[in-house]
């Protein structure tokens, strides 16, 4: 008999009462391990087996489970780990005999991924999530069944970790756990190896501080984290979870938006961006996360060897206030933003182009707009590059950003100096070329030639290139004398520009290609290009045949000269063209040196400059002969952007058009279709692959549309106002079948931050728009219900009515002399008695002169019914009859005339009001605001300043309604802005509430009162400093107490007896104005 | 206590013609017709008026005088009233003062140039209280009467007296307009900023700079005066140019006197500022 079969035997009576299958599991691991194991070690095995067995009621089935696991126990495992399993299914089975079970059917298994060493570490750790209870117990048995799932994807220090996290979460929420524990191998899995034990640590400590969003933080932390560059993750772990043991819930939000942050800068550059982050964290987690979480917002701005100064920047604001450095990090504040920009030493053309709006107005003396060059590009009237500078003859076109130094000064210098050229083809006339008018400094060529274009030219200047046979040869030459005349220019008119200018020049010279590799008619261009940019010196010219280039060097130089015009320049570009078309453009073959240019005497050259004409026959310019290399445009300058005469002047023509009432179509006697058709087949300046793709015909039509459309609106400059507000009309574009939509305008006003001492900046959006229309017999109404009031009213501020001519007595100096005060100066002076001087009079003129903005809360709580004293619960006493009476009578009342909101007596006091204001003919606007949260300040019109009061003002306080919150310093910020528009000298604003300010994100939750009051506070700081006088009025009987903050030393008031509001309102305005 | 200038013109002050304005004022004044000057801030209006109560005060030609020198019209007085909004007319009359004896009857700035037949030059008239076009009227028609209420007396101008107001359209709210019944009792002559080559000769002759720096003054005043209405309600004045002549001519160096005579001068409103100084660090080295 062998040793199993014995055992078997021998114990068979301890199973009974048993189930089968116990016995069976035990038999079959008898049978299996037979030839394993020693008789001793087996029969040791068996012991252990049946021990289990005994010791509570269910353990038979942690028993069943050991004897079915210990055959597959790894071949491996020394003896000491099979009486270790042993003994901590033992002390697991006393525990739970479900946890051993668990624990005992993975661990073969897990055995054979952690090794023998790691059991018991791994039997505690699943111990350690057991409280005892049954959820507990489900979930240690969840994390032993995990186990081979578990431990193929991690080692036994991050399974630690792992079981930290899920016992912290299982404080709050075991079904959390439970979920989390189950996706961790997954979860982990994905995660690289050195990543885990960081990723946990940042886990638990999310689990303590918010661990509702650790679901979310294993749904999606894997993925946000692989977006940190590796060798930093861990940094960046640590560093949030700073965050989370500041008690903060949005630990799990700054960790994503960081870590999204960091996705979008370059992987280099997050080492740095961390190190920076690290030094802030000492003095603020919240500052760090958002220092990262902002880089790449700050990044556009600055590059990243500029970062350390703007966080330094930031750091000692930190280190001052607490507050201010994070609102600072947050990009919260204008110090923030002022830092950056000095910082970032790149120029945006959004900053700087009003100001060089300005600047070229003054410069040419017309109405210019300065916009995008990718503007022009869209327009697709023939401008296809979107960087380069160029203007149409209204409005200047600049590169977007200028970034090419590292100062921003240069950066500005080199702007403007591109926008001084533009400008300078404005200033200077380079398209008021006409073809008829003589030059100042040549002897004219042009009407000894003969015309080539059949059809007649659209605009003077394509009269002009219709003389050459090679447009594009002839458009750069004129290109570069018209350069080189605007830029020499410049130079003479503007000595502070001379400089700049003339240092980019010689960068530009830097840049040229080298001329010697060019065939030779591009190597006389490119000469040209260098002696237009001011370079003579760097002209290189094969030696021997010196002669054509020396004359036009010649010819170019003599545009330099004060007087030089746009005809002169053409006039140089047919004497130049003459001489390039007789250089072949083929490589020189000749031996000869490529020199610079030796000195010639300008007599010597004379021919050339002016002897073309002359008396002989009619000269024709030439042609490119056949066989040489195909001639190539000289490389762009960049200062000096595109210059399209042909198109600007064929705009104009259209522009004049335009004006004149041909909009939109060409008028026969102006241009026809043919000639902008052929205008635009034969220009040099339109490269028509570049501009539409399709077939040819299709994109003229397309170009012609386009340059007409353009034509139609003279100015372009529609939305270039910059203190224009923003109008977002949805008119839509089947007009006419519905309603138009009302007009929203949008203004963006600073909001306060008293912590950080500093404004947001363009922090809320204030939505005006008119108030929808009523009827009017709320109005009406009203006057009847308060007659004797509203006549009273009207008699009070007849009083005031100021007469034109007030008398003033008793001055030192004035119209006449006073009776009274003479006589007893005379009586001085005979008494001998020093008088006083005060005796004549004056007439002094009393205008009245006033304007009041009307602010009226129409936030949600105005929709609160006022008690009426005289009808209080307690008048019924507690007599259930009398009660029921008084109850019947009450709704009877209410049914006749429902009980009275606070609006209501906010819209009665505004009726009075006006009629008030209209006897005394002030002026004045009511306006009424809500909204909610920062984007969305609704501010709705009743009756605007310039508006007259009439029906329609009437029919709006009939719509006066509550609406949602009440952000009052914004509303009063554009109040603000209204009356500033006003001329009147004395400004009021008078705001009309019923209580404290509040709305969404206006503070740090929505019980925090301070931030709001703080801002309204400032606000009504700002009216003042803007010379207005405001004054708050609350019906709130609590308003004792912020109003006090609030209005400090200003002017306030609680109406304490709402009901009397309709009657204090002009009261109070009698007071104000009087 | 008022303010108004009297003097007499003895030093030919300078002034340079830019259109035909000498020979209309001298023609009106020949005639006894009331002159009004329009003009922006700052363009000369008063240097001519100046200029021609000294002119006018010279014999018009010697022959006529016999070739004795100058004759017995000797240099002609010459009064400026600044107008404020609180002048009325007895300010311009007079008034009753007192002293040890009583009252005295001291004339007006007015009635001393109506009496003394001196040219009268009310300077931005539209400012002043409606009651003065009272005065005005008698004076500017044919009868050259200033009655004086306070005195029950009717003054006739003496034979030199000239009235001569200044307005400037530009600058003056829509409520201060010259009202018709006044306005078309003058001739009107229209001041406008000299050209460039004229402002640059005033300019050096006032502060003594270089043409060569007048000439950039000059061009910088013609390309600030393109901002007008853009962002600038009135444009720069040549007395603004002579004042950054004279500071350059002090020493100071011409980006920085632009800027204080001509930038910060001209506007508070900082992208205007922006502007106008890129324009002079354009203009000047």
């Amino acid at each position: 008999m062998s040793v199993a079969a014995e055992l078997a035997a021998r114990n068979r009576e301890r199973f009974e009462g048993f189930p089968e299958p116990l016995l069976e599991a035990y038999e079959a691991g008898l049978r299996a391990l037979e030839a394993r194991l020693t008789p001793t070690r087996l029969e040791n095995w068996s012991r252990g087996g049946l021990d289990l067995m005994a010791v509570s009621l269910r353990s038979w089935e942690s028993a069943a489970e050991y004897f079915r696991a210990g055959p597959r126990i790894p071949e491996a495992a020394p003896w000491e780990t099979w009486e270790q399993l042993a003994g901590e299914a033992a002390s697991l089975t006393e525990q739970s005999a479900p946890l051993a079970v668990s624990f005992l059917r993975s661990a073969p298994e897990t055995l054979a991924l952690v090794g023998p060493n790691h059991l018991a570490q791994w039997a505690d750790l699943g111990r350690r999530l057991y409280k005892g209870n049954w959820k507990s117990s489900s979930l240690a048995a969840q994390f032993y069944d995990a186990g081979p799932e578990l431990f193929a994807a991690i080692r036994m220090s991050q399974a630690g970790r792992l079981t930290l996290f899920l016992d912290e979460l299982a404080r709050h929420s075991y079904e959390l756990a439970a979920a989390c524990l189950a996706s961790a191998p997954e979860v982990l899995g994905r995660l690289d190896g050195a990543d885990r034990a960081p990723f946990l640590t940042f886990g638990v400590e999310l689990a303590q501080s918010s661990w509702a969003d650790s679901r979310l933080y294993f749904d999606r932390g894997v993925a946000l984290l692989q977006r940190v560059h590796a060798p930093v993750r861990e940094r960046y772990l640590l560093l949030a979870a700073r965050v989370a043991r500041d008690h903060s819930r949005s630990a799990f939000q700054y960790f994503e938006d960081g870590a999204a942050a960091l996705g979008e800068v370059e992987p280099d550059a997050h080492g740095p961006v961390i190190e920076l982050a690290e030094q802030l964290a000492p003095h603020s987690a919240y500052a760090a996360m958002d220092f990262i979480g902002n880089s790449p917002a700050v990044l556009e701005k600055v590059r990243i060897d500029e970062l350390p100064a703007w966080q330094a920047a930031g750091l000692g604001i930190l280190a001052a206030s607490r507050e201010g450095g994070e609102a600072y990090f947050r990009l919260q504040s204008s110090r923030g933003e002022e830092v950056l920009d000095t910082l970032s030493a790149r120029v945006e053309l959004a900053r700087v182009g009003e100001v060089l709006r300005l600047y070229a107005k003054a410069l040419t003396g017309r109405d210019i707009s300065i916009h995008a060059a990718a503007v022009l590009a869209e327009k697709g009237i023939g401008w296809v590059d979107e960087e380069r500078a160029s203007t149409e003859g209204t409005t200047i076109f600049l590169p977007e950003v200028m970034e090419r130094h590292r100062d921003k000064d240069e950066n500005f210098a080199a702007m403007k100096v591109f926008a001084t050229h533009q400008a300078a083809h404005l200033e200077f006339e380079s398209f008021a070329f006409s073809f008829e008018r003589p030059s100042a400094l040549f002897e004219d060529l042009r009407p000894t030639l003969p015309e080539r274009g059949e059809a007649r030219p659209a605009t003077e200047i394509e009269r002009f290139f219709d003389l050459f046979p090679d447009r594009a040869l002839a458009s750069d030459l004129h290109e570069i004398a018209e350069d080189a005349r605007i830029d020499a220019a410049i130079k003479r008119a503007y000595a502070g520009i001379r400089g700049p200018l003339g240092r980019m020049q010689r960068e530009e010279l830097a840049r040229r290609p080298e001329v010697s590799e060019l065939p030779l008619r591009q190597a006389f261009v490119e000469n040209l290009v260098r002696v237009s940019l001011d370079g003579a010196g760097a002209v290189r010219w094969p030696a021997g045949r010196a002669e054509p280039m020396a004359g036009g060097v010649a010819i170019l130089q003599r545009l330099t000269a004060a007087g030089a015009t746009a005809e002169d320049a053409a006039e140089a570009a047919l004497r130049l063209y003459r001489l390039a078309i007789g250089i072949r453009n083929e490589r020189d073959e000749s031996e000869d040196d490529w020199d610079a240019l030796p000195e010639f005497d300008e007599q010597s050259l004379d021919l050339d400059l002016s002897g073309l004409g002359g008396d002989g026959p009619p000269m024709e310019l030439g042609e490119a002969p056949e066989g040489e290399s195909e001639y190539e445009s000289p490389q762009e300058i960049d200062f000096r952007g595109e210059f399209k005469p042909e198109l600007v002047q064929l705009l104009m023509k259209l522009r004049d058009g335009a004006e004149q009432g041909d909009a939109g179509r060409i008028s026969p006697e102006q241009l026809t279709e043919e000639q902008l058709r052929e205008l635009l087949e034969k220009s040099a300046e339109i490269d028509l692959d570049a501009l539409l793709e399709g077939d040819l015909q299709q994109t003229t039509g397309m170009f012609l549309s386009n340059l007409l459309k353009e034509a139609g609106t003279p100015a372009l400059d529609s939305d270039a106002q910059s203190d224009q507000p923003l109008s977002d009309l949805s008119t839509g574009a089947d007009e006419g079948e519905e309603p138009l939509a009302p007009v929203v305008t949008t203004y963006y006003y600073d909001e306060w931050d008293f912590r950080a001492q500093d404004y947001k900046p363009r922090w809320c959006a204030v939505k005006e728009t008119a108030l929808e229309e009523g009827g009017e017999e709320f109005y009406e109404e009203t006057l009847r219900e308060y007659a004797s009031l509203v006549s009273q009213t009207r008699k009070q501020f007849e009083l005031m009515k100021p007469e034109l001519f007030r008398k003033i007595k008793r001055l030192s100096d004035g119209e006449d002399v006073e009776l009274d005060p003479a006589i007893e100066w005379m009586i001085d002076i005979r008494t001998g008695v020093s008088p006083t001087e005060k005796i004549y009079w004056r007439r002094n003129k009393v205008e009245r002169d006033v304007a009041i903005a009307f602010l009226l809360d129409m936030s949600a709580s105005t929709d609160e019914e006022i008690a009426r004293r005289d009808q209080q619960y307690d008048d019924a006493g507690d007599d259930p009859r009398k009660y029921l009476s008084w109850w019947v009578t009450k709704r009877r009342q209410e049914l006749a005339a429902p009980p009275k909101r606070i609006i209501d007596l906010e819209k009665e006091a505004t009726v009075l009001l006006i009629t008030a204001l209209e006897t005394i003919g002030d002026d004045y606007g009511i306006y009424g605001f809500s909204g909610y949260g920062r984007d969305n300040v609704e501010f709705y019109v009743i009756k605007d300043f310039e508006e007259r009061f009439g029906e329609a003002t009437k029919r709006r306080i009939d719509k006066v309604t509550p609406i949602r919150s009440t952000r009052m310093g914004p509303a009063i910020r554009h109040a603000i802005h209204k009356l500033s528009a006003t001329e009147a000298k004395v400004r009021i604003l008078v705001l009309l509430s019923d209580g404290r300010p509040q709305d969404h994100g206006y503070g740090r939750d929505r019980t925090e009162k301070e931030y709001a009051i703080h801002d309204t506070r400032q606000a009504l700081n700002e009216a003042r400093r803007e010379g207005i006088t405001p004054f708050a009025l609350t019906v709130d009987r609590a308003g004792h107490d912020y109003l006090k903050t609030m209005c400090e030393d200003m002017g306030y008031e609680v109406v304490g007896d709402i009901e009397s509001l309709p009657r204090r309102l002009p009261a109070l305005y009698r007071r104000l104005t009087e | 206590m008022l303010a108004a200038e009297e003097f007499t013109v003895r030093e030919e002050p300078y002034y340079l013609p830019l259109g035909d304005e000498i020979e209309l004022f001298e023609a009106a004044f020949r005639q006894r017709i009331p002159v009004l000057l329009k003009g922006p801030t700052g363009c000369g209006k008063t240097r001519f008026v100046e200029y021609m109560s000294y002119r006018l005060g010279q014999p018009v030609t010697r022959i006529s005088q016999g070739g004795d020198g100058p004759g017995e019209a000797g240099p002609r007085p010459f009064v400026t009233v600044a107008c404020h909004e609180d002048l009325t007319a007895s300010d311009l009359v007079g008034r009753y003062l007192l002293d040890t004896d009583g009252t005295r009857w001291i004339d007006g700035p007015l009635t001393r140039a109506v009496k003394h037949g001196a040219i009268c030059y009310l300077d931005e008239v539209v400012e002043a209280r409606k009651d003065t076009t009272v005065l005005i009227h008698p004076l500017t028609d044919y009868r050259r009467l200033l009655p004086i209420e306070k005195l029950g007396q009717v003054v006739e101008a003496a034979d030199g007296f000239l009235l001569v107001i200044s307005y400037n359209p530009g600058y003056q709210s829509a409520l201060k307009d010259l009202k018709h019944s006044t306005r078309q009792r003058f001739i009107s002559v229209e001041f406008t900023y000299p050209s460039r080559e004229q402002e640059a000769e005033i300019i050096t002759h006032e502060s003594g700079v270089d043409m060569a720096v007048s000439i950039e003054l000059a061009k910088l005043g013609e390309k600030v005066r393109n901002l007008k209405e853009h962002g600038l309600g009135e444009g720069v004045s040549t007395r603004l140019l002579i004042y950054a002549g004279r500071l350059i001519e002090r020493g100071i160096a011409p980006r920085r006197a632009a800027q204080v005579a001509v930038t910060w001068a001209l506007t508070d409103d900082l992208d205007v500022q922006r502007s106008i100084e890129e324009v002079v660090t354009s203009i000047f080295e």
